[in-house]
């Protein structure tokens, strides 16, 4: 079993491989046809033009195109994404500080967006046939048309600025020290003992993680809901009422269990998207991951950078789209037969 | 059609929504009417007034003043036109590339369905929010840059669902009687199959203006929407994050039109997905 998994997962992995060619080059080309000169950026405005020729010479902006692609892929496949700019940082180091940062935020916004989610369908589900149905099923959209960056102000200003009963800007409290282990800063400080860093790291994650949670869970409602539905019309259902099962036992028992499927799938797909949401709400609270290194990069035209970032960004969601189907596949014994 | 729509307007969901976004449309249309003050206006001898109902509010600026002492109602209604701007403009040209893209792979089907296939499959494992802000960088900002990008990042959302919608309206009778009778593969695309796609389109373009409204307010609230002389949502809310604590109503404000705007649409295409009953492959976001 644990066989075929790890071998269905390695097929799937292997199959990004090409999109991801296709969407490196892509980005490549696009970034590089921007009226930026990189040489002339990383220079000093009073550099002369013979300077500056000799600089782009020096990082291979003379060559053509093609070739300047496959250096920056072969650097890349080394983890060389070439200089930061602006930062005069190597990009790739950059990339792989910040990664983790948000890597924890978007893991601890989907358990949450999950929680929510789940919760919400059956209540929206037990509901139905009510007076509230109606209610509840328009309170639904209007919480999918709140997007995550204004659940990120809204929850800023209400127990930030108002309320003042949670942080809201950084990671951690400025005094306390960052430990760097392995750079997700929760396990680090649980690994080094410091019960007070943990605390502050927790307290400076709940509102990021909740705004995010907040804005992706009432799609994963919706949709629980609509397959609660479609499960009800099925044979097996009528049967376990035959068998005299409490409502309780048949939704929680035999219906939640095959509604999850189609909700699994659409979760999958919204930690996708969840993992790009995670820069807004980053800029939001300053929280010191991808999503911010990606607007500064944006801002200050920071071309090596913004590669790096972009590509980064794109594998994060090939695979965390190829696992979700390989989970799907695994949890669904209709398709692991061919 | 006359059917379908009227069951549509009969929907409250549908008239709700339809008032909401009328609201909005007429405020963008008749901006320069409606507004008490130039939105550009700067009263430096009043910054940052409180809403004219609150302590120390101005009764000639209604909803109080922004950290240069510009009119927050005027802005609000002239950001109303750039969001309505943007939200038309890029979920028609997006419907443009992708209806067009989607119709002819799934009439076609083969090698150019395969062809069409593949550059969604690539397009979208760009994250779409990733996707615009480097667009943005290439772009540069502007109104129509923001169009422009949101069209390029957004057209496979309705390729992706409107292929399959093709695919099943081509298998109909006819379909293939209409291609018996000397029809063009163009007449019958044009005059059979889109009409029966039609529902399915309007439904699509109206929750994909809920997300243009979003995407245009995340590009100007990180500074990379419209130019600075322009007036949108996202901005204003970037420069009242800076003075929340002087004045909370500057952040609110501007949160509550986005939100409204994109409830209104939202409401909107989930009232005609009902009544137009068409299937729709994915959910809205």
């Amino acid at each position: 079993m644990i066989a075929t998994v790890a071998k269905l997962i390695a097929c799937r992995l292997l199959a990004a491989i090409p999109i991801l060619l296709v969407v490196s080059a892509l980005l490549f080309c696009v970034l590089r046809f921007l009226p930026i000169d990189p040489a002339a950026m990383s220079l000093p405005p009073n550099a002369t033009i013979e300077e500056v020729e000799a600089q782009r010479h020096q990082m291979g902006l003379d060559r053509p195109l093609p070739e300047q692609y496959l250096i920056w892929l072969k650097g890349a496949l080394h983890g060389d994404f070439g200089r930061s700019i602006a930062l005069r940082r190597e990009a790739g180091a950059l990339v792989a500080n910040t990664l983790p940062v948000t890597i924890q935020l978007a893991v601890a916004a989907m358990v949450l967006a999950a929680i929510f989610g789940v919760g919400g369908g059956l209540l929206l589900f037990h509901l139905r046939g009510t007076l509230f149905e109606t209610a509840a099923d328009f309170v639904s959209i209007l919480l999918l048309s709140i997007p995550e960056f204004l659940w990120g102000l809204i929850l800023l200003f209400v127990f930030g600025v108002t309320l003042r009963v949670l942080p809201f800007t950084g990671e951690v409290a400025p005094n306390l020290p960052i430990p760097h282990i392995t750079g997700f800063l929760l396990l680090d400080s649980f690994l080094v003992g410091r019960v007070d860093v943990f605390a502050s790291a927790v307290a400076h994650l709940i509102l990021p993680a909740l705004a995010l949670g907040l804005a992706f869970s009432p799609a994963i409602m919706r949709v629980l809901r609509s397959s609660l539905f479609d499960v009800y019309h099925e044979d097996y259902i009528q049967q376990a009422r035959l068998r005299g099962l409490s409502e309780r036992q048949i939704l929680l028992g035999h219906a939640f269990k095959n509604a999850s499927l189609p909700t699994l799938t659409l979760a999958g797909v919204q930690f996708g998207i969840l993992f790009s949401g995670t820069l807004l709400v980053e800029v939001i609270y300053s929280y010191p991951g991808m999503g911010n290194l990606m607007v500064d990069a944006v801002r200050n035209a920071d071309l090596p950078l913004i590669q790096a970032i972009g590509l980064t960004y794109c594998v994060v969601v090939l695979i965390i789209n190829t696992l979700v189907d390989s989970l799907y596949v695994v949890l669904n014994p209709k398709l692991r037969v061919r | 059609m006359p059917d379908p729509l009227a069951r549509s307007l009969r929907s409250p969901r549908v008239l709700i929504a339809l008032g909401l976004a009328l609201c909005i449309a007429i405020c963008a249309l008749f901006a320069g009417a409606l507004a008490p003050h130039n939105p550009a206006e700067q009263n430096l001898l009043a910054i940052l007034a409180p809403p004219a109902w609150a302590h120390g509010g101005d009764p000639s600026f209604l909803l109080g003043t922004d950290s240069l002492g510009r009119d927050v109602l005027s802005r609000l209604i002239y950001g109303a036109r750039t969001a309505m701007i943007v939200a038309f403009c890029a979920s028609i040209g997006a419907m443009i590339i992708g209806a067009i893209l989607a119709h002819i792979a799934g009439y076609f089907g083969g090698a150019v369905d395969w062809i069409i296939g593949r550059l969604v499959d690539v397009w979208m494992s760009f994250p779409p929010v990733i996707l615009s802000l480097i667009l943005m960088v290439g772009l540069g900002v502007g109104l129509d840059r923001v169009i422009l990008a949101i069209v390029l990042v957004d057209w496979t959302r309705f390729c992706r669902v409107l292929r399959s919608e093709v695919l099943i309206v081509t298998r109909h009778d006819y379909v293939a009687a209409a291609r018996l009778l000397g029809f063009t593969h163009w007449q019958t695309i044009i005059r059979e199959v889109f009409p029966a796609t039609l529902p399915l389109l309007i439904t699509l373009i109206s929750l994909e203006m809920a997300i243009a409204v979003v995407v245009e307010a995340i590009l100007s609230f990180v500074g990379l929407g419209v130019g600075a002389n322009e007036v949108a949502w996202g901005q204003m809310i970037a420069d009242a994050r800076q003075y929340v604590y002087q004045s909370p109503w500057n952040l609110l404000l501007p949160m509550l039109c986005i939100f409204l705007a994109v409830a209104a649409f939202n409401l909107l295409g989930d009232g005609l997905r009902r009544t137009l009953d068409v299937r729709l492959a994915e959910t809205g976001r």
